[in-house]
This record gives structure tokens, C-alpha cells and sequence, in this order.
């Protein structure tokens, strides 16, 4: 047995045996696991490693943190009762086109920011009583939440997997549109449909009408949207005009809104809102940084080398193989991560098989589908916080569509000339 | 409950006390990084100034770096070597440094830049486990030189846009590449520190009039361009030339024209943005690829690694990869004799004359080591 193997093993003994037995938190866990591998690997005790492991997440860990109180201060103000109101009354007669339109609406933001985390934190989280009001279960929202969010994150304008690929073999993120919108419109339609249009289309209408709170709307009027607006308008803006408007970032643009919000609604404690979405995201952040201290130590002690390459040995059909288990399992570190250390060899490896631009797309499509990979599953793991269940549970209602989708980018990774004409 | 809340707050305190010891021995660590290696320039350095002098805008900031000049004993052409553009490609820095401590000019000038990304060697990329240093074995002891990262210090320039724009084509790429100096040519007065870097090379290359620049890279053995010289249309020809006699110096080595539609890469913008022959050069650095085992000095120094080997047998790989490994040794003699070469094909071309004396050979530096040629505190 190589010794990177057993270091593998130790790492994954030490991670689960604190996380199961031991019921220490994932991030904890992730730290035990990362100093054991680095012990059996003869490093010693390498805290510069451990602490620089970390900081790959902090523009993820501010993203998420800014996001979270933009989310909590939205619906402490009321601008999230009377947007699911609105959306509800002007579409209630037509449930599929309502359905088709909500995650459009979930996907907008990873659209143009590229990240599954910012979508389910944004618009997740504002569509996510619409999708609850037509009685479609709390697990299921959270599947359509979690995937729509990252059906987002893939689809153009950004594609940050797809840009990492890209530049890994020094290729233009040029012609990328085509490709990404076959892959992500249709499976977005396809898994909203299929996991809420039966609900949907038993849906009482007098019933959720009765129960909507008009109130709110009509009491503030189109002044409780402006941080909704305003969050479109700079997320648009800085990047339709970049040389124009000064990117600010995601998570000034959360806060700017957020500040904005206290003053357009309901009022309400500002610092005790802050501190409880803080409180509620500490757990997630630690597992980020918990996961970054765990990769550093598998590239400092050559396994993550020897995932890479054991996947690369594999012949044509197992390469395939690879690509739609590995990649997505790498989610479970980062979807980024995977693009750079298995998306960047895995083209290399298909490059003659067919059209780049087509092939870079797919890998990148499959890549994304890792932010349902546990324990990090950035998009999973927020949206079963917004319906308040556990993320295993949502889980579940993920994997027929995470099948299929894996399956189409497959299909184009089997036959890139074919789609070639996207490009 | 008093008992807990005591005790509670006896744990907080404790660990507040081990996070700022923590953080005092980190910080040492990493403050270590902003420690430059000690360069002894030889008897062909008639002058050492700063990249600033020829753009002001960067002066008392981390891109500021050194610009040793070599000039000739008879007034010819001049040549600017870029190395350290990427920090974790250390045969860049290392054939510079072989550059300032041997090279003697008997026409034209030589301007080299060993650490043309200055801030990027003051860290190291998270998650890459690489090393800060390495060391080289010299007749007169050790020589250490940091091995930092791909981009510019976050601390000195962030945070990254999720999108980088570059400025001049509009060109869209991950937002991590906006630290990456060779992303950002030909730089921007008033864009961000990296763009005022690559600026200022190509402001020093307009206002001294460089007729070749040389950047100085490596790549991981999965990537295609590897093992080659990558140049401007204007500077196909001379590299050409110079190609041809690598070869037959024994250099296994092939000549890529640069795309026209990938931007801010020294060997596109400065060959359209100023009238040097512009030409990047790319050797076998297993220490940055993707499917390398260990992390660690040795990987960096003996470019031997067991994933690589396995890799070359499945065929992955664009170089041959054996178990003797892609060492620093021969990956800088590669550079340094592609160097020279460029200067030979330039006078045999006729296009001018510069000539670059007292250099080891290839198969010198590939048989006495780098270290050999290193000189000494004092020298």
C-alpha cells in the first residue's frame, strides 16, 4: 500500500471518527483529520500549513457572512412577505410558468456573481416561501433551491469552473454562452418541474390567497423593494460595466443593501438581527475553513498527487467514469477546487477527443454539481438551512436530478463535435 | 450555572491566549517571507536601479523591484530578462540571478529583473502546500531563495473581483487572475498594483528602447506549452533562429507562434504595445503541477517525482518525465542558454549586435550545478 494511501485512510479515519463517534463539529473534525495526516506523513506538527490552508475561503467566508445578515434583514423588514405576495397573486392561475420564472429568479445571481452561495442566500431565500406557499414539501424546496442555485453558479455570463479550467490551459473564456445555457437552462426547468409542478398544480388558490400578507405591500408600497432592487442594480451594474462602476464586491453590495433595508420596512432591531444570521453561519464558515486546512495537508503530503493521478491512469470508459464521480466528489473540499486540481488534467486528457470550448464547458457543468458534495455543500447545506431541515434530507431529493445532470454533461463530453455548433 | 459560566469563561480565555501566541508565531513566519534573498552581483553590473525610475507611480510600494543593468564596453543593442514573474517558477529567478552574478557585456546592454513580481515573493499560495525557501549548494556554503507564489500578495493588493476584466481587450478571466502580472500587460498608470507593475516594465522597455525581452517561466509537465519558447509574430524569425541553435546545443525544444486572442501575457502586449521582439520562455517544473506527490524542497531543487513518472507512462504528459526527474539545474541551463542564443541569432540575423560573454554552457551548468556558478558574499 503507498504511502499516501494510508495517509488518505488516516485523515478520513480521523475526520469521521471525531465527527460520528466523538460528535465533534465537521470543522473540528476536518482540523483532526488534517494534523493526524500531517503526523503519518512525518511533517510534524506544520502550523504555517495549517493556518495558510485556511485562507483560501475568506473572500467565500465574507461573501457568505455578508450575504446572511442581507438575508436576515431582509425578512426582518417585510420586504420578503410582500415580494411573496406580489409574486403569488400576479401568478397564481399559471403554477408551471410560476415555477419556471421562481428559478430563473433562484439562478439570476449565480448567474452574474458565479457563486451557488450567493443565489441561495439572495434569492434563494426570497423565492423559498413562494415555492412553500403552493405546498410543495419543505425537502423538495430545498433540492430546487440548492440545485437552481447551482444551475446559476454554471450558467453564463460567469462560470468561475469553467473560467479556472480555461485558464488552467491558457484558453479565452470565449464561446463558452452557448454550451453553458444548454446544459443549465433546460436541467433548471426539468428539475423544478419535476420536483414541484404536482404540487403546484393542486394548489388551492383561495386557500394561499387568503394567506398571503398583503399588509406589508401595501403599507410601505414600492419603497420595502429598494434593497431588492438596489442588490440587482449593483450586481448588474459593476459587472455589465466594469471599466465604468467600481466593483465593489459581493459583500459591500450585501451590506449596502442591508443598510439600506433598515430603513425602507418594518423596523427592527438592527444589531441583535446582525448578531443571530452571524451566529447562524459560524458553523458553515468553521467547515470552510476546517475543509481549507484539510486540502493543504493533502497537497503537502502528495495525496491529493495521488487522487489526481489514479484518475488519470484509469482507460477511456473509467477516465469518464472519473469525471462524473470524482469531480463532483471533490465538491465535497470546493467546486472550485475540482475545476483547478481534476478539471484542468481531466481536459488536457480529452483534448483530442473533440471540441475544447464544448469539453471545458461539460467538466465545468459537472464541476458545479460538487456544491451538493457534504460536508461543505455550500448550495445544499443553505438552502436546508432556509427550509429549517436537515441538509441529509434534502439531500435526497437532489441525487435523480444530480444523475441526470451529470448524465447530460456526459453526453457532451461523449460527443463535443456534435454540440460544436453552440460554440 | 455559575460553576459552567466560570468555567466557560476560563476555556475562552485560555484559548484566546493560544490563538495570539499562535498568531505571533505565524506572523513571524510569514513576515519572514518579505525577507529578500541576497543576490552578489559580479563584475557586469555597472549599475543596479529600481523599476520606479522609469515609472514613479510604483515607488516605496511591495512592486517595486530591482533593475540590474550590464552595460557592454561597445554601445550595441539591448536585451531586458524578466525573471521571477511567477515566484513559484524558480528557474526564472534563479537563471537571472546566474545572469547578474556572471554575465559581462562586451557590446550592447543587458537589464535584468529577478524579481519582476516583487510582492508575489513575500507569500505562498494557500492550499498549494509549497515551501517559503529552497536552498542551492555553492563551493562557499548554502544559498537560499524564497519560493512564493503565482500572484501578487493579497496583502498588498485585494480583494480579487469575482470577474478580471483586462483593460486593454476586454478579455474575461477568473478573478484570481487580477494578481497575476503576466494577466496584465501592458499594465494600466492608474489600475491596480499589478497592472502598475507590468506598466512600468513596459515603460522601461519604451523609454530605453529594449529591442529583446526575455520572460523567464516554467509549467507543470501536464500542460502543453512546455519545453518551448512562445513568441510575439514580430519576433517569430529571430526566435527561429535562436531555436535552431538550442537544438543543436542538445535542447530538446519547439517554437509556439503567441495566440492573438489571449491577453496580457508579455509575449502578446509588449510585442503590440512596444517595439521589442518579445518572447516567453517554459520549462518542466514538477513542483507547480496538479498530479505531484509531496510538496517539498526536494521537488523544487531535483524535479523528481514518482506521480510524474507514472503519468509519462500513461501517456498525460507533453515532456518526457523519467526518474531522474526535470532538476533546477537543467531546467536553468535551458534558460540561460536560450538566453544567449537569442543574443547570437540577433547579431548572426544582422538585426544588430549585443554579446554576452563569460556565461556558463549548457552542458556546464547541467554538469557543475547551479551552485557553482553562485557567487560568494563578497565576490
Amino acid at each position: 500500500m503507498e504511502i499516501e494511501l494510508i495517509i488518505l485512510l488516516t485523515m478520513l479515519g480521523v475526520f469521521l471518527a471525531g465527527n460520528f463517534l466523538l460528535k465533534l463539529p465537521v470543522s473540528l473534525s476536518m482540523v483532526l483529520g488534517a494534523v493526524a495526516g500531517a503526523l503519518v506523513a512525518g511533517e510534524g506538527f506544520p502550523l504555517r500549513h495549517f493556518f495558510e490552508g485556511t485562507f483560501v475561503y475568506v473572500d467565500t467566508v465574507l461573501i457568505i457572512a455578508s450575504a446572511m445578515v442581507f438575508m436576515t434583514v431582509i425578512e426582518a423588514s417585510g420586504a420578503l412577505n410582500a415580494l411573496n405576495a406580489a409574486i403569488v397573486h400576479r401568478f397564481h392561475r399559471m403554477p408551471a410558468l410560476m415555477l419556471v420564472l421562481l428559478m430563473l429568479m433562484v439562478m439570476f445571481p449565480g448567474m452574474v456573481t458565479g457563486s451557488s452561495t450567493a443565489a441561495v442566500l439572495s434569492s434563494g431565500a426570497l423565492v423559498a416561501p413562494v415555492f412553500l406557499m403552493l405546498g410543495i414539501p419543505k425537502a423538495k424546496v430545498g433540492a430546487i433551491l440548492a440545485l437552481g442555485a447551482i444551475m446559476g453558479m454554471a450558467a453564463p455570463p460567469v462560470n468561475i469552473p469553467a473560467m479556472l479550467i480555461a485558464g488552467g490551459v491558457d484558453m479565452p473564456y470565449i464561446g463558452f454562452e452557448g454550451p453553458l445555457l444548454l446544459l443549465t437552462i433546460p436541467s433548471a426547468i426539468v428539475t423544478v418541474l419535476a420536483l414541484g409542478y404536482r404540487y403546484a398544480r393542486k394548489m388551492d388558490h383561495q386557500k394561499v390567497l387568503a394567506s398571503l400578507d398583503t399588509t406589508i405591500g401595501k403599507q410601505y408600497g414600492v419603497k420595502i423593494y429598494l434593497p431588492l432592487i438596489l442588490l440587482v442594480v449593483l450586481l448588474v451594474l459593476t459587472r455589465a460595466f466594469p471599466s465604468v462602476v467600481p466593483n465593489l464586491g459581493m459583500p459591500l453590495i450585501f451590506l449596502i443593501c442591508s443598510v439600506v433595508a433598515m430603513f425602507t420596512g418594518r423596523k427592527f432591531n438592527a444589531l441583535t438581527t446582525v448578531r443571530d444570521a452571524i451566529h447562524t453561519t459560524i458553523p458553515v464558515l468553521g467547515k470552510l475553513m476546517g475543509v481549507g486546512m484539510f486540502i493543504q495537508v493533502m497537497t503537502l503530503t502528495g495525496v491529493r498527487g495521488y487522487i489526481v493521478i489514479n484518475c488519470l491512469s484509469l482507460g477511456p470508459v473509467l477516465l469518464y467514469l472519473a469525471i462524473c464521480l470524482a469531480m463532483p466528489a471533490f465538491g465535497a473540499v470546493s467546486s472550485y477546487g475540482a475545476a483547478s486540481v481534476l478539471g484542468v488534467p481531466f481536459l488536457l486528457a480529452l483534448l483530442a477527443t473533440g471540441n475544447q470550448i464544448v469539453i471545458a464547458a461539460a467538466l465545468s457543468f459537472i464541476c458545479s454539481l460538487g456544491d451538493l458534495m457534504p460536508p461543505t455543500a455550500l448550495a445544499g447545506n443553505y438552502a436546508a438551512r432556509i427550509v429549517e431541515l436537515k441538509y441529509s434530507r434534502v439531500l435526497v431529493h437532489c441525487i435523480a436530478p444530480f444523475v441526470l445532470m451529470v448524465l447530460f454533461g456526459l453526453a457532451l463530453l461523449l460527443w463535443p463535435n456534435t454540440f460544436a455548433f453552440l460554440v | 450555572m455559575q460553576l459552567i459560566t466560570r468555567h466557560n469563561r476560563t476555556w475562552a480565555a485560555v484559548l484566546l491566549v493560544l490563538t495570539a501566541l499562535v498568531c505571533v508565531l505565524l506572523a513571524q513566519q510569514f513576515l519572514s517571507m518579505r525577507v529578500e534573498e541576497p543576490i552578489y552581483p559580479g563584475p557586469g553590473v555597472t549599475e543596479q536601479r529600481m523599476l520606479s525610475d522609469w515609472f514613479p507611480g510604483i515607488k516605496d510600494t511591495a512592486a517595486d523591484t530591482p533593475v540590474y543593468v550590464l552595460q557592454g564596453e561597445q554601445p550595441g543593442n539591448s536585451m531586458l530578462v524578466l525573471g521571477g514573474t511567477h515566484p513559484n517558477e524558480p528557474a526564472g529567478q534563479l537563471s537571472a540571478v546566474l545572469l547578474i552574478e556572471n554575465a559581462q557585456l562586451s557590446v550592447g546592454t543587458l537589464y535584468v529583473i529577478p524579481r519582476t513580481n516583487n510582492s508575489a515573493f513575500t507569500t505562498t499560495d494557500p492550499q498549494e502546500g509549497a515551501p517559503m525557501r529552497f536552498t542551492i549548494d555553492t563551493p562557499n556554503g548554502e544559498r537560499w531563495f524564497r519560493f512564493g507564489s503565482r500572484a501578487t500578495n493579497p496583502v498588498h493588493q485585494w480583494p480579487d473581483p469575482e470577474i478580471y476584466v483586462h483593460a486593454s481587450s476586454g478579455q474575461r478571466l477568473s478573478g484570481s487572475e487580477t494578481r497575476n502580472i503576466n494577466r496584465s500587460y501592458p499594465g494600466r498608470p492608474d489600475g491596480t498594483l499589478t497592472e502598475k507593475a507590468s506598466y512600468a516594465i513596459a515603460e522601461m522597455i519604451r523609454k530605453e528602447n529594449i529591442d529583446i525581452t526575455i520572460d523567464l517561466h516554467e509549467a507543470s509537465p501536464e500542460y502543453p506549452t512546455i519545453n518551448a519558447v512562445v513568441a510575439h509574430e514580430d519576433a517569430m524569425e529571430l526566435a527561429s533562429w535562436a531555436l535552431l541553435n538550442m537544438q543543436m546545443e542538445g535542447m530538446d525544444i519547439m517554437l509556439e507562434p503567441s495566440p492573438k486572442n489571449l491577453h496580457g501575457l508579455t509575449h502578446r502586449e509588449l510585442g503590440d504595445f512596444t517595439d521589442t521582439y518579445a518572447v516567453l520562455m517554459e520549462t518542466a517544473n514538477a513542483s507547480q503541477g496538479r498530479l505531484r506527490g509531496r510538496t517539498n524542497e526536494a521537488l523544487v531543487v531535483e524535479g523528481k517525482d514518482k506521480f510524474y513518472v507514472r503519468a509519462a507512462q500513461y501517456g498525460r504528459l507533453y515532456v518526457p518525465f523519467d526518474e531522474n526527474g526535470h532538476p533546477l539545474n537543467e531546467r536553468v541551463a535551458r534558460h540561460v542558454t536560450g538566453i544567449l542564443q537569442f543574443a547570437q541569432a540577433y547579431n548572426d540575423l544582422g538585426l544588430g549586435a549585443i554579446a554576452i560573454d563569460n556565461m556558463p554552457t549548457f552542458t556546464q551548468i547541467n554538469e557543475n550545478g547551479v551552485g557553482a556558478y553562485l557567487n560568494a558574499p563578497g565576490e
